[in-house]
């Protein structure tokens, strides 16, 4: 048996170990054009400002293809035959064949719409290619740890359209490295990129076309904290403001927006991704089924229209908890995705994929994130309860309730475990029961105090209706 | 404000001092020297140079000898690494705490009380240091010639409190609080964390090291014992024990695993394999703790399904332990080498992990916390 997988993400990756668990004799290929290594998207921040190298992020260790004798093929797939079933693949390499097929291509960050934005120096975050030329752009190259091995083995087997393509690097051509630096988009690759330029000593531009930052996740009064830190570190957070064009010789030299012109030596645009699957489209007949997302239709095994072809992670356009189907640009489903498709290619055909509670957190600057169920959702007779500490430990818990039921939580400045927060909407749990027993989710580094409410903060927090400042439309839990 | 998590972001791989560039290369040549001329100058013939004799150092700013000097030095290094530490991670009060007990201990029990006995012309007791990792501490001979109450602290602080302690906290109490070498690794060596090999080939190189000098710290600790009993009836035996030749345990012992296993190495090291070879792959004191831990009721919790796998755990670990591996398996876990420096806990971008000592309660919270229904695999 053949099995091929494009992708070596954490969906490729997962589903490539799970088949090998079960049939150690069958023929696995995994097709990567952007990298040699399996490695964590996740964690490119952390190469950019030199936290880690660029095999501390890889989290196997690098023999894992030789040791599981999973081939590796290191090109770009243009497109997939399914009569013939072959992976077409760029630069005049023969094609692939195979008898099932994973699709976990991922995503690639959504193109700024302005004009300009050809212009050198403008990028994005989100593969590999994109932290070769920021760091480029910011440090004048890679850190001592040194790129990735092979970092441009691809190139010959690739195609200009390629979101693994190399940059121009404006840095080069000016001669200098890049001092004004620009973030557009206020999500959490925005924030990521902004925060490793502050990082790099210097005092980047944070443009956020919202009234705040990330208001998908967190309400005015949770934001307004957020921006208060990113001020006090030194990056310009301009809110409000749309950008209307990029200016500039060869490279960009000027981002112009509806309220001023600003010096920019780099820009990174960070407006969210789409999944990665124009190669899918092809020439001629169009075999797999997108969505208007541009999402692989997928059923609840993760099979597409076409059987035998499995699709997972962020190019596949999966059922949400909210029932609503759309990709979801997340590390943990792209993983168990992965899982689920591997029993598909392994014929079992029993395996389902169920979308638990929405949970995720992050660290927005220094401050920490936990989020659990329906937030900012507008869910039926929808109650607020929201306080915030101040002293020793600064932080703001949000509750959300669905009549007298606890359906969610939002919480800044402290660590929380979701697992606790999940049990207690599943157990229909009243405001009064979770707020007595609310520390048992407590999952702060120890010696910190826990999170004292006191009794008239316990009433005084509940307000009627949606959060106060949440946005005015229901809108999805955020993805990156 | 209290902050938990990294405060800012760090560049070890940008700066070339920590990343095993000329600069490192230079200190560790310069510690190693250092170290070989402290314990080995005598025997190499080096004493004789003045510039190369430490106790002429140290008399002429008039310390006792050559291990006051070395004490000094080593105090020095463990408050200025103890500010570095506080700058780059004293926004977490484990931390803080932490560093703060650490470096009290060096000034105070480790330094100043030894310092200030010699210069009464009394002995000098290290009440920081215990058996096995202060290996002498239980010949008969030194037991005798020590106050009772001393003798009291020397038997009952590595018998008694140091497994109870290990039981109810885990052996962090001693190595990431109390011990001088963690001390100088948490504080001076701090810098260069993630240089620990975290690869499985360290990890089984380690494993058979530490167990392996472990058993030789106890059995050469018993032939002490008989040799000091009944060693004059086993002329042979006191001979290859305590005979006074290069080759003898005792002398054996001190230059291999307390000169150049902890110092030269241990020490010298630090810029370019990490602050704890020493710990990880050598103490005694760490392996015996380390099973003792492994049968209580420290360990490292783990979220389930919020790891993103990025590796800043595994890296900062400074025992190099793959706690990446455990996190994304959302597997709970206590290792015997962890020495529950806390750091993993403190980079975690995501908040994933939580250094606990058990209770009954935390521990049906645990399995509470096992069954997230994500996908019914
Ligand atoms: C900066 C950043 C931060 C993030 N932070 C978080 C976070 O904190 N939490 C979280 O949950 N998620 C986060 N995400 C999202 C998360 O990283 C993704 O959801 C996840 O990596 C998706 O994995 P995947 O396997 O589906 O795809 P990917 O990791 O994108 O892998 C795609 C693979 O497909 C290959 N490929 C694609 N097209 C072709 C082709 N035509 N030919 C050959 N090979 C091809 C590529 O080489 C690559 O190996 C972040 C993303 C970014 C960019
Ligand atoms: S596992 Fe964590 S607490 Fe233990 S030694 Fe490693 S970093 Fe320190
Ligand atoms: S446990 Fe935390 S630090 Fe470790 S890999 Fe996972 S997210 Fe990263």
């Amino acid at each position: 048996m053949r099995v091929v997988i494009i992708g070596n993400g954490v969906a490729g990756m997962e589903a490539a170990l799970e088949v090998r668990r079960r049939e150690p004799l069958w023929d696995i290929t995994i097709i990567s054009e952007e990298s040699d290594h399996f490695f964590s998207r996740t964690a490119l921040m952390w190469v950019f400002s030199g936290q880690l190298s660029h095999q501390c992020i890889e989290p196997l260790e690098r023999d894992v293809y030789e040791r599981l004798s999973l081939q590796r093929i290191r090109a770009r797939a243009v497109g997939v035959d399914v009569e013939a079933k072959r992976v077409l693949m760029a630069g005049g390499r023969e094609p692939v064949p195979f008898d099932q097929l994973l699709v976990a291509c991922g995503s690639k960050p959504r193109p700024g719409p302005w004009p300009g934005s050809e212009l050198a120096g403008i990028g994005n975050f989100v593969t590999h290619q994109d932290l070769a030329w920021y760091e480029a752009e910011v440090h004048g190259g890679p850190s001592r740890g040194g790129p990735p091995p092979n970092a441009d083995a691809h190139l010959p087997f690739s195609t200009p359209d390629s979101p693994y393509r190399k940059r121009d690097v404006a840095a080069e051509a000016r001669g200098r490295r890049a001092r004004d630096v620009a973030v557009i988009g206020g999500g959490l690759i925005g924030i990521e990129a902004v925060e490793v330029a502050h990082a790099a000593g210097l005092h980047p531009r944070f443009f956020i076309r919202e009234e705040w930052f990330w208001p998908m996740a967190i309400d005015r009064a949770e934001s307004t904290w957020i921006s208060e830190r990113m001020r006090a570190h030194g990056v310009q957070v301009h809110l409000e403001e749309n950008v209307e064009r990029f200016e500039g010789e060869r490279s960009v030299e000027r981002i112009v927006t509806d309220q001023g012109s600003y010096q920019a030596d780099a820009v990174v645009v960070a407006i969210g991704v789409v999944p990665n699957t124009d190669f899918l489209r092809g020439e001629g007949d169009m075999p797999l089924t997108l969505d208007r997302f541009g999402g692989v239709v997928v059923d609840e095994r993760l099979e597409t229209s076409v059987p035998g072809i499995f699709a997972a992670g962020d190019c596949a356009s999966v059922r949400w908890f909210n029932g609503a189907v759309r990709p979801e640009q997340l590390w943990y489903t792209a993983r168990d995705q992965g899982r689920v498709a591997a029993r598909g290619l392994l014929g079992d055909t029993a395996q389902r994929y169920a979308r638990g509670h929405w949970y995720n957190s992050a660290k927005l600057m220094d401050i920490e994130y936990t989020t659990a169920g329906l937030v900012n959702f507008h869910v039926e007779g929808e109650r607020n309860w929201f306080f915030e500490e101040k002293g020793p430990v600064r932080s703001t818990s949000r509750i959300v309730l669905s009549g007298d039921r606890v359906v969610g939580f939002n919480f800044l400045g402290r660590r929380w475990d979701h697992a606790v927060l999940i049990r207690f909407i599943e157990e229909h749990r009243t405001l009064s029961y979770v707020l007595d027993h609310l520390n048992e989710a407590r999952f702060d580094t120890e010696f910190v105090p826990p999170l004292h409410i006191p009794m008239e903060a316990r009433l005084r927090g509940l307000s009627e209706g949606p959060a106060p400042s949440a946005l005015p439309q229901p809108v999805a839990p955020p993805a990156v | 404000m209290d902050l938990q998590g990294q405060n800012g972001l760090d560049n070890t791989f940008r700066e070339s001092w920590r990343n095993r560039g000329v600069v490192a290369w230079v200190v560790a040549g310069t510690l190693i020297s250092f170290y070989t001329l402290l314990y080995f100058g005598g025997d190499l013939g080096l004493n004789d140079v003045p510039a190369l004799n430490f106790d002429v150092w140290a008399q002429a700013i008039g310390l006792p000898s050559r291990w006051h000097l070395y004490g000094l030095l080593y105090t020095v290094g463990v408050v200025g690494g103890g500010v570095y530490y506080l700058r780059k991670h004293g926004n977490s009060r484990y931390n803080k705490y932490r560093i703060a007990v650490n470096v009290a201990v060096q000034v105070l029990l480790a330094f100043t009380l030894p310092l200030v006995m010699a210069l009464f012309g009394q002995g000098s007791y290290y009440f920081s240091y215990l058996w096995p990792l202060a290996w002498y501490d239980f010949h008969p001979g030194h037991l005798a010639s020590i106050p009772a109450a001393v003798a009291v602290w020397t038997l009952g602080g590595a018998l008694v409190l140091a497994p109870l302690m290990a039981y109810r906290y885990g052996k962090r109490w001693y190595c990431s609080w109390v011990c001088g070498c963690g001390g100088l690794a948490n504080t001076f060596g701090d810098p260069w964390r993630h240089l620990t090999a975290t690869s499985t080939k360290s990890w089984k190189f380690e494993k058979v090291a530490v167990h392996t000098v472990m058993f030789i710290a106890i059995g050469s600790t018993f032939a002490l014992f008989l040799d000091a009993f009944a060693g004059d009836r086993l002329p042979a035996f006191h001979r290859i024990v305590d005979g006074g030749q290069w080759w003898s345990v005792k002398r054996l012992y001190g230059y291999v695993v307390g000169s150049i296993l902890a110092g030269v190495i241990g020490t010298g090291l630090y810029p370019l394999l990490g602050p704890r070879v020493w710990c990880r792959n050598f103490c005694p004191m760490a392996a015996l703790l380390g099973l003792q831990q492994k049968l209580g009721r420290f360990q490292i919790t783990v979220k389930p399904d919020m790891c993103i796998s990025c590796g800043n755990c595994t890296t900062y670990c400074e025992m190099g332990i793959d706690v990446r591996s455990y996190a994304q398996s959302n597997e709970s876990f206590t290792r015997s080498a962890c020495v529950g420096c806390g750091m993993c806990a403190h980079v975690c971008p995501r908040g994933v992990l939580r250094l606990e000592n058990l209770t009954r309660k935390r521990n049906q919270g645990d399995k509470a916390r096992q069954g997230l229904p994500v996908v019914n695999l």
